[in-house]
């Protein structure tokens, strides 16, 4: 049987038309992903639900200092983003790492969430960022962080009658530096392991930080943030011993899995190599621009 | 099945399909223009790259239903009036290709950079080429092929 294209002309409608078919119906937000998935025969709804003529969904704006971005925005338009690079660089930088040029063409801020394959960039870089998620759906909307968002591979807390509308970015500290690193055999695939830092200095103190945030995708089953790995440098002078402990529990919070592109072992090490390196990185930043830029 | 008013090359067609038909599909069955190849279907090789408004995108992950309403430009769609373009005239010359199959990916991607970035440095050659697999060449002619186009514009 054909499979059917639902194109919703209003969320109204898109919501209403999620609510009657559930599981039957997928949303198609760039499908990027959703397409190869269909094309492998790994899914078969009977229907697709396109987000596309929802235009509401689409864009970025400055907000309270901090971001609001539609579910719709194209990766592209997060990369190449001044308002992005300005208050979230952090963002821009996983954003530009994501697959490749004709995929960020078409590729969503929406569906990259949604997806949650492992290894994604984004989701590091939006973690680090305290990101929230909006989710509606006809009976109201729920705002949830984006560390309660995600539950295992390829699965989130979006329930079948629902849709991510949105993503906010609250405003980062003021002096905070963000620093996304991937590591990747080929510059189009996903992260063997996926790194987002962000540090806010202490302005009293020289080379101490009041906070620490590591985020880490590509190594477990979903991104997380390693809480306990933070903890050990919030508030601490990052001497080379003091990183590389962190960069150690990083590793130990994580539960890497071995497949074709990289072993379990080679994960957990270079977890440990990317969280030092972009500690270090972000430290640099800090160095050259004390100007509020992550 | 579903009628779809598309923009091809410049000329407005109307072609029957399903109703979550890939562009790729459309082109190739319906509109029987092969210059796109079908390749690994699941966009890392880019052998079906097109151009939708202009942007490079990949066509087997691109629904045809999607693409009404834009220009959708293939590479049957680069030579005017039998005269092949610059970057068509450049490939010849450099040999910039072996087997030749993902010769009209590597087209129309390096037509979408040179349209957005009309002198781009090497690294940002290899970067718009980022979605494109050659397996045959080792780059080398592709990248120099449209390192020239760049410059005959830098000194045009």
């Amino acid at each position: 049987m054909d499979r059917k294209l639902i194109r919703p002309e209003t969320m109204e409608q898109a919501l209403t038309e999620r609510e009657k078919y559930g599981r039957d119906a997928l949303p198609i937000a760039g499908g990027q992903s959703l397409l190869v998935l269909l094309r492998n025969k790994l899914i078969d709804p009977k229907m697709l639900i396109d987000l596309q003529t929802l235009t509401e969904l689409e864009g970025i704006e400055q907000r309270d200092g901090g971001l609001s971005i539609g579910a719709m925005t194209t990766i592209h338009n997060l990369s190449w983003s001044s308002d992005v690079h300005k208050v979230a660089s952090v963002l821009a930088q996983g954003a530009s790492k994501v697959g490749s040029t004709a995929i960020r063409n078409l590729g969503t801020i929406g569906g990259n969430l949604c997806h949650n394959e492992p290894g994604a960039d984004l989701p590091p870089a939006l973690l680090a960022l305290n990101a929230t998620v909006e989710l509606r759906s006809r009976k109201g909307s729920r705002n949830v962080p984006l560390r309660d968002f995600f539950r295992s591979y390829f699965e989130t807390v979006v329930a079948p009658e629902e849709l991510l509308c949105g993503v906010d970015v609250p405003k980062l500290p003021d002096g905070a530096s963000g620093v996304y690193l991937k590591h990747a055999i080929s510059s189009e695939d996903l992260a063997i392991a996926g790194v987002a830092v962000v540090v806010v200095p202490d302005e009293q103190r020289t080379n101490t930080v009041r906070e620490v945030r590591i985020s880490l995708g590509g190594v477990s089953p979903v991104p997380f943030r390693a809480a306990k790995a933070e903890s050990m440098l919030n508030g601490a002078t990052l001497s080379d011993e003091a990183v590389r402990e962190a960069a150690e529990a990083a590793a130990a919070e994580s539960d890497p899995m071995t497949d074709p592109h990289a072993s379990a072992n080679y994960r957990s090490k270079m977890i440990k190599v990317l969280v030092r390196r972009a500690i270090a990185a972000a430290m640099g930043q800090l160095e050259r621009n004390g100007n509020g830029k992550a | 099945m579903a009628k779809l008013n598309l923009k091809v090359n410049g000329e407005e067609i109307e072609v029957e399909a399903k109703e979550t038909a890939l562009l790729l599909d459309v082109l190739r069955l319906g509109l029987e223009l092969t210059g796109t190849k079908r390749g690994c279907e699941t966009s890392h090789c880019g052998a079906c790259t097109v151009l939708l408004d202009g942007m490079a995108v990949h066509s087997c992950v691109v629904l045809a239903a999607r693409c009404e309403g834009k220009d959708i430009s293939t590479v049957e769609g680069l030579s005017h009036e039998g005269e092949l373009s610059e970057l068509q005239r450049q490939f010849l010359k450099h040999g910039a290709l072996q087997c030749g199959y993902c010769t009209p990916g590597m087209l129309m991607a390096a037509t979408a950079l040179l349209r957005r970035n009309p002198r781009p440095s090497l690294e940002e050659i290899k970067a718009g080429l980022d979605g494109n697999l050659c397996r045959c060449t080792g780059y080398t002619g592709i990248f120099d092929a449209i390192q020239t186009c760049a410059q005959g514009k830098a000194n045009a």
